[in-house]
């Protein structure tokens, strides 16, 4: 099925996709779940404030995964972007770790939680901006020898702007997938329909790809999404509906997102297309897939 | 040209001031290793106290809930982080041997990243829920988080070892290269003996008597044991690398003779304190002597991992990629055409040179030099060529592998070597404001052709 083959591309693809929707999960949780707990106080943002520092060190873990896959499906041009941005690009990595004391800072201390809360969103809030700006920049060869000889280390392009508005309404509709399991309330429902609006409203201005149908895919289940978030909302019901939707809308999202960049899948290269070691790959992953499910059960029949 | 279509891949290339890259990558290695190591022995160390602690040692329960945050707040934020700023780093310096290194070994990669996940679910379970869970839990929980802490080093040593002797054919021949199991039990021994150290300065914390100090020191310090056989593995670590890579720890580089010789001093000094001090004679150690025989271990680390990186040299990746980030056939493709001939960038600072050759110069200082030195800050190349007349000059530069054995050949044509010599000469005299263009000697191009492309 498109965009897989039957090739190791197609491979790396799929683990790059798998890896990049559960990675964005995590991160969606804490960027906007930051911002939830900075200007709410309820059992949620109580919640949050608890499992921040948790989720966003299970976001940058998961993240590693498609950095590396990443590498191999377009390994000239993320380099070449990284490189291009230099040292701007390279901020992302103290900006990480500034915001992740600043979450256990707002965990610890009542007294500067609403600094730490608002220091680390805005670190978050300039690693999303960092990460669409590198995505379109590495999109964009024609201008990188421009960018490069004038020594400029910001790509200000007219999409970026939108793409970010797209993927902030899709971190809502993600976080309210989370949060509504942790404390399901209205207002997360309400969350996530404005995310969804915002996301679409975005798409139309980004442009919509009707070429293949995982974009159909992607309306359908926004639709129900919206559907189950807005049933919630009105009636208090409908979660199981709106988080079923909203997964499937993260998958195909992760495929309609990936579209416009598979026309620059670099050619294989030699050494990758031999390299060994996938059976170990595929017994490890395995075997830490079944691990990490016994640290869940064993730390769940601890807490009930 | 597009930068995508050369067969050589040229990079946009960043300078870093008066700082030469080794330096900035390698700040940010040395602050990873260090962490990494002592999240590795620390799991271990907190295994062998969840032991004791359920067989009685209330103090070792104590340690191992307190010390276990610190480890979480430092080694996991900052190690973890540090990890992805190594390979953002590393593309800066050097993309092409990052890039290569993921080819070979992804799956490997990926395998390093399924542990470390697992690493990190255990740990932080631990972290959160450890005072809830029994006992079985909490050992089985710690015993996971130790093991998978220690497999994520097992399968980035045979990658990082690689680069330095990369073995035979096939991603197991280059996992478990020549100095797979020297650099993994030495990288065990540190990690244990940081955690141990680490541990020292964490109980002089704990409000508890001296007695009870005592009695969790002399426990903690068995994990710096193991630096007793630290002489024989580096001893084993030297006997397998290549001889090139040796002579220059030995005495034929007189930086990297140092940097030995201060990592085999702090060693020394740390394990003499450990061993005989503490585990033979059994005295106390206070905070403050535990935090400077940390910094010491510090010392070693960075020491350590200098002589790592600088053993390797002049390659990235022994015989298949210098530290130019070229391969043996480019740099004899690179003869023929010029260095700078595929390269796509213009420079940054073009109106700066007065002549069409300086700025040649530039290009092909930036190309071929740039990754490990500078123009006038560290490692500068207009210090280091300052006493050379210029037919030396052409020499020494047009048979570079054979003026330093840690070079790598010279990867351009005789009109690049006088480019970069005219550029040199410049910048030797102020960069003045006029400056004649000259012609290539024609016996650069036979001290090229006699210096090879390896």
């Amino acid at each position: 099925m498109w965009p897989f083959t039957a090739s190791m591309q197609s491979v790396w693809l799929a683990l790059y996709l798998a890896t990049f929707a559960l990675h964005a999960v995590f991160v969606s949780t804490v960027a906007i779940g930051t911002g939830y707990a900075l200007v709410r106080k309820d059992a949620l943002a109580d919640k949050l404030r608890d499992w921040l520092p948790f989720l966003l060190g299970a976001g940058i873990t998961a993240g590693v995964a498609p950095l590396l896959f990443l590498q191999l499906l377009y390994q000239r041009r993320f380099y070449t972007a990284n490189l291009l941005m230099g040292p701007r690009w390279g901020a992302v990595v103290p900006a990480l770790i500034v915001g992740f004391y600043a979450l256990y800072l707002a965990k610890a201390s009542v007294k500067w939680r609403r600094p730490a809360l608002g220091v680390g969103l805005a670190c978050f809030l300039f690693v999303a901006w960092s990460w669409t700006e590198i995505h379109a920049l590495m999109l964009a060869e024609p201008a990188w020898r421009a960018m490069y000889a004038a020594g400029d280390r910001i790509y200000a392009e007219a999409g970026i702007v939108p793409r970010l508005g797209l993927w902030l309404g899709a971190m809502a509709a993600l976080f309210a997938l989370v949060a509504a399991y942790l404390a399901p309330s209205r207002l997360v429902a309400l969350i996530a329909l404005k995310g969804l609006v915002l996301a679409t409203v975005c798409a139309l201005v980004i442009g919509w790809n009707a070429a293949h149908g995982w974009s159909y895919i992607l309306l359908a289940a926004v639709a129900v999404a919206a559907g189950g978030w807005g049933m919630m909302l009105a009636t208090g019901r409908g979660l199981p509906v709106a988080t079923g939707a909203t997964a499937a809308a993260l998958v195909a999202g992760a495929v309609v997102r990936e579209a416009p960049r598979l026309a620059f899948l670099e050619p294989v290269r030699d050494e990758a297309a031999t390299a060994g070691g996938f059976p170990v790959f595929a017994i490890t992953l395995l075997v830490g897939v079944a691990a990490i499910a016994w640290i869940v059960r064993t730390v769940r029949s601890a807490d009930s | 040209m597009s930068p995508l279509d050369s067969s050589i891949p040229y990079y946009p290339v960043n300078e870093f001031g008066p700082l030469m890259k080794g330096l900035v990558i390698g700040g940010v290695g040395i602050l990873h290793v260090f962490l990494a190591q002592f999240a590795i022995g620390g799991g271990m160390l907190l295994y062998y106290f969840e032991g004791l602690a359920q067989r009685g040692n209330a103090d070792a329960r104590t340690f191992v809930d307190g010390y276990f945050r610190i480890l979480v707040l430092v080694s996991f934020v900052v190690g973890a982080l540090t990890g992805v700023a190594m390979w953002f780093t590393t593309i800066q310096v050097g993309a092409r041997t990052l890039g290569l290194m993921v080819d070979e070994f992804h799956w490997l990669w990926g395998t390093e990243w399924v542990w470390f996940a697992v690493e990190i679910t255990s740990g932080y379970a631990f972290y959160r829920y450890g005072p809830k869970l029994s006992a079985r839990a909490r050992r089985r929980l710690l015993l996971m988080y130790a093991v998978a802490a220690w497999l994520s080093l097992f399968w980035i040593n045979g990658i990082l070892s690689w680069q330095l002797t990369p073995g035979g054919s096939g991603v197991w021949a280059g996992f478990f290269n020549p100095s797979f199991w020297p650099s993994l039990v030495f990288r065990t021994c540190v990690a244990a003996t940081l955690a141990a150290l680490s541990a020292c300065i964490v109980i002089n914390t704990m409000e508890v008597s001296r007695e009870q100090r005592v009695v969790l020191i002399h426990r903690a310090v068995r994990f710096a044991a193991p630096m007793a056989l630290m002489p024989v593995l580096a001893l084993w670590f030297m006997a397998v690398i290549p001889e090139d890579s040796r002579s220059w720890l030995l005495g034929g580089s007189m930086p990297m003779m140092m940097f030995v010789g201060v990592a085999a001093g702090a060693s020394t000094l740390i394990g003499g304190y450990v061993i005989v001090g503490l585990i033979v004679k059994r005295l106390y150690i206070n905070g403050a002597t535990a935090t400077m025989l940390l910094v010491l271990a510090f010392g070693a680390t960075a020491a350590g991992e200098f002589v790592r990186e600088g053993a390797r040299k002049p390659y990235t990746i022994r015989d298949v990629l210098y530290s130019t980030s070229l391969t043996p056939a480019d740099v004899a493709a690179l003869r023929i055409t010029g260095a700078t001939a595929g390269d796509p960038y213009a420079l940054r600072d073009a109106a700066r040179y007065v002549t069409p050759q300086l700025a040649r110069g530039a290009k092909v200082e930036r190309v071929l030099c740039d990754a490990c030195h500078t123009m006038r800050g560290t490692n500068a190349l207009v210090e280091l060529t300052r006493t050379w007349t210029d037919d030396q000059l052409r020499l020494n530069l047009a048979k570079l592998q054979r003026t330093k054995a840690f070079m790598p050949p010279f990867a351009g044509n005789a009109d690049d070597v006088e480019a970069l010599v005219q550029l040199l000469r410049w910048e030797r005299a102020g960069a003045p404001a006029t400056w004649p263009e000259t012609q290539a000697p024609p016996q650069i191009a036979t001290w090229l052709d006699e210096a090879g492309v390896k």
